[in-house]
């Protein structure tokens, strides 16, 4: 592999890296949401919310991917393949991590909440200062291992025509008619990434086991 | 105190105060004033009413008729009957502090943090004066060493110890103890107990639910014991350990460790 | 004729590509199924010259993209004499791949296995085998069915990759009806249907299977 292999590698890395990035961001928080709005138990909205988890849980990336980038035009939506990308992970990954901060919620003692009201607080200061930070402890080790899972599925997106770290090795096979090393490279970068992850999900877990009271 | 304001300067007055929950009568029609500065134990067997007494005054209970005032003030509910703004019963409950049995710190703050978490986010008071009240207090408490710690490398007196402080910093008109040893190893009473000792000498007003008879007899102004929701004897330790009214309270002296003296 | 007639003319296509990705589905998790038994037996021998590479082997194909495996059989393997169709490198790949997740499934909860019914087996005279099929194997399947479950989904999901290294199957199916008629929208609401119903009949055998090992006195649910 030359130096031009090695560039489009990084690069690839780098598209798979910030598409991720901005799917996992937008998922935590919308996946925080959808568990508020599923606490309410609005009728109509609970079901369908239900129904979304399960089709999104359910539904492959890449059909997923495709479904979103084919069809916006159809719906009248002018998307580009890395808003369609970003969005076709985003729904993915929101349906996990709204199970995990539910879960967080029901488990969530009421004691811990009646302290704050017996101070004084307020419901809304009461679950800004006193909820919320011990939930995000408590998800943070199921919300790290399912960015894991996004990067996994995250080659999902080359199907839509996005060159990401996979799909990149085959645009440099094509040049240099020698697969196998791009796809090795590409495959301990995802290792690295992935790695990360994987130690901060084990950082976050013995913040965690501080709150097992 | 005389006679005559004892209502105006009372830290806690209830009236006709009942409660139910699913068909079962709690409470029925009790009526309690505490003035300031006097230490209230509530006595009873289990299942008698009076956790619910306790958590009605700082209403994490609903009771489903009567008023309480803390320190003059009408908590939960307005004289003319509409249900308080969540808001205004913050504030209102921030007059009451409580100690739970289960201690309920919060186990994502520090020690220090927990004690200035309220007059923070709750009055408004700048980090450093909090930090500084917390400071005091905690040295009160005996718990100055501990400010880094986290809840979960306490032993049970030394959690207690924390939430009695966290309790205080909010400056409170009247203390509400929620049996705050039942949770604790037998050789870890004697602490919590001391530190409340201190306090009730301080001149705090207290409202406490206890198993603690020794304990009650020592430092309380009033005792009050309920049966079934109902306030069936009050007196002062002194009558109300040697000299019973009733039959039920001289069984359930007998049935528990009759101080000896106080 | 509207878009929803023009899928029901075609849906011979459709099926052909459900079948396609069951049997594709349904012969991959056999094999990773028994691939993660396998797997698990070997880490039973304490030879750490094997246990350990079986090992990082494991934790790596946890910290690959499933394409990247696919890619590596399809496109990789030919370099070194090793020609698969890709058809077969996908079977092949859902099934390594998975397969070191069950593995890694099975060994978290092996971790946890009673030493005490291992040495009254040993007692009894079971020999390492026997004792690994009749006592190990059955208790550990049993008690990580949830696990299983969820593992058997993502594989579900997985099979959809493989419409990259072009083996037609139900996602395939919709991606070139949409691409004749024009009609992307319908024709990817109605596979993503597929998958759903896959997914939700699956997880009910799952929970009835449930049933069996409760009867047991494994209570999890």
């Amino acid at each position: 592999m030359n130096a031009s292999a090695w560039h489009m590698l990084l690069e690839g890395a780098w598209t798979t890296v910030w598409i991720s990035a901005v799917s996992i961001a937008i998922g935590v928080v919308a996946g925080l949401v959808i568990a508020l709005i599923r606490l309410a138990r609005i009728p109509i909205v609970d079901q369908l919310l239900v129904l979304y988890t399960s089709v999104a849980r359910a539904t492959p990336l890449v059909t997923l991917a495709l479904f979103i980038f084919l069809s916006a035009p159809d719906l009248g939506l002018d998307l580009n393949r890395s808003v369609a990308g970003i969005l076709a992970l985003t729904l993915n990954t929101t349906a996990f991590n709204a199970e995990i901060w539910r879960s967080a919620f029901r488990n969530f003692s009421r004691e811990q909440s009646e302290a704050a009201m017996a101070t004084g607080m307020t419901p809304w200061v009461t679950f800004r200062r006193i909820m919320l930070p011990q939930m995000v402890i408590t998800s943070l080790p199921g919300l790290v291992n399912e960015m894991s899972f996004l990067i996994k599925g995250s080659p999902a997106i080359a199907v839509i025509g996005i060159v990401d770290l996979t799909r990149v090795t085959n645009r440099i096979s094509a040049v240099t008619y020698e697969p196998l090393p791009p796809i090795l490279v590409a495959g301990v970068l995802y290792m690295a990434i992935i790695g990360c992850l994987v130690w901060l999900q084990r950082l976050a877990e013995r913040r965690a086991n501080r709150l097992a009271m | 105190m005389s006679e005559a304001n004892t209502s105006e300067t009372a830290a806690v007055s209830i009236h006709h105060l009942s409660k139910s929950f699913d068909d079962v009568e709690v409470l029925r029609d009790v009526e309690l004033e505490v003035k300031t500065g006097e230490v209230v134990t509530i006595i009873g067997s289990s299942g008698s009413g009076k956790s619910t007494l306790l958590r009605c005054i700082n209403w994490l209970e609903k009771p489903d008729r009567g008023s309480i005032h803390i320190a003059g003030q009408r908590i939960g509910v307005h004289e003319d009957g509409r249900p308080m703004p969540v808001r205004e019963l913050a504030k209102v409950r921030a007059q009451t502090g409580m100690v739970f049995q289960g201690f309920n710190l919060w186990p994502h703050l520090n020690v220090l943090h927990n004690v200035t978490e309220a007059p923070i986010h709750v009055q408004g008071k700048s980090k450093r004066e909090a930090e500084e009240l917390a400071t005091a207090l905690l040295e009160k408490v005996g718990m100055s060493q501990k400010h880094d710690s986290y809840p979960n490398t306490l032993s049970g007196g030394q959690k207690q110890r924390v939430a009695i402080a966290r309790a205080l910093a909010m400056q409170p008109e009247v203390m509400l103890f929620d049996e705050p040893t039942s949770a604790l190893d037998p050789e870890l009473v004697g602490e919590v107990l001391a530190v409340i000792k201190d306090l009730s000498a301080e001149g705090y007003t207290m409202v406490m639910v206890t198993h603690e008879m020794a304990f009650a007899r020592a430092v309380s102004d009033q005792v009050v014991f309920l049966e079934k929701g109902l306030i069936i004897e009050r007196a002062d330790p002194e009558t109300f350990f040697t000299t019973p009214k009733t039959d039920r309270v001289r069984k359930f002296l007998e049935n528990h460790d009759t101080p000896s003296s106080a | 004729m509207s878009n929803w007639d023009i899928l029901w003319d075609e849906r011979a296509q459709f099926l052909s590509g459900f079948l396609s990705t069951l049997e594709i589905f349904g012969l991959s998790i056999v094999g990773a199924f028994v691939i993660g038994c396998g797997l698990l037996y070997l880490l039973e021998g304490s030879r750490k010259r094997l246990t350990m590479p079986l090992r990082i082997f494991i934790d790596a194909m946890r910290m690959l993209p499933f394409l990247i495996l696919a890619y590596l059989l399809y496109y990789g393997l030919p370099s070194i004499g090793i020609r698969l169709d890709a058809w077969w490198s996908g079977v092949g790949a859902l099934a390594v791949y998975h397969g070191c997740y069950f593995a890694e499934i099975f060994r978290g909860n092996r971790l946890t296995f009673p030493p005490g019914q291992i040495e009254a087996a040993q007692a009894h005279g079971f020999t390492k085998g026997k004792l690994f099929f009749r006592l190990l194997l059955p208790q550990i399947i049993m008690q990580t069915r949830p696990l299983l479950g969820n593992q058997l989904i993502y594989a579900l999901k997985d099979t959809a990759f493989l419409v990259i290294i072009t083996v037609s199957e139900l996602t395939a199916a919709a991606n070139s009806l949409s691409s004749t008629y024009f009609i992307p929208t319908e024709a990817f609401i109605v596979v993503i249907g597929f998958y759903w119903a896959i997914s939700v009949a699956m997880e009910i055998i799952i929970k009835q299977c449930g049933r069996f090992s409760a009867k047991r006195g494994f209570d999890n649910v």
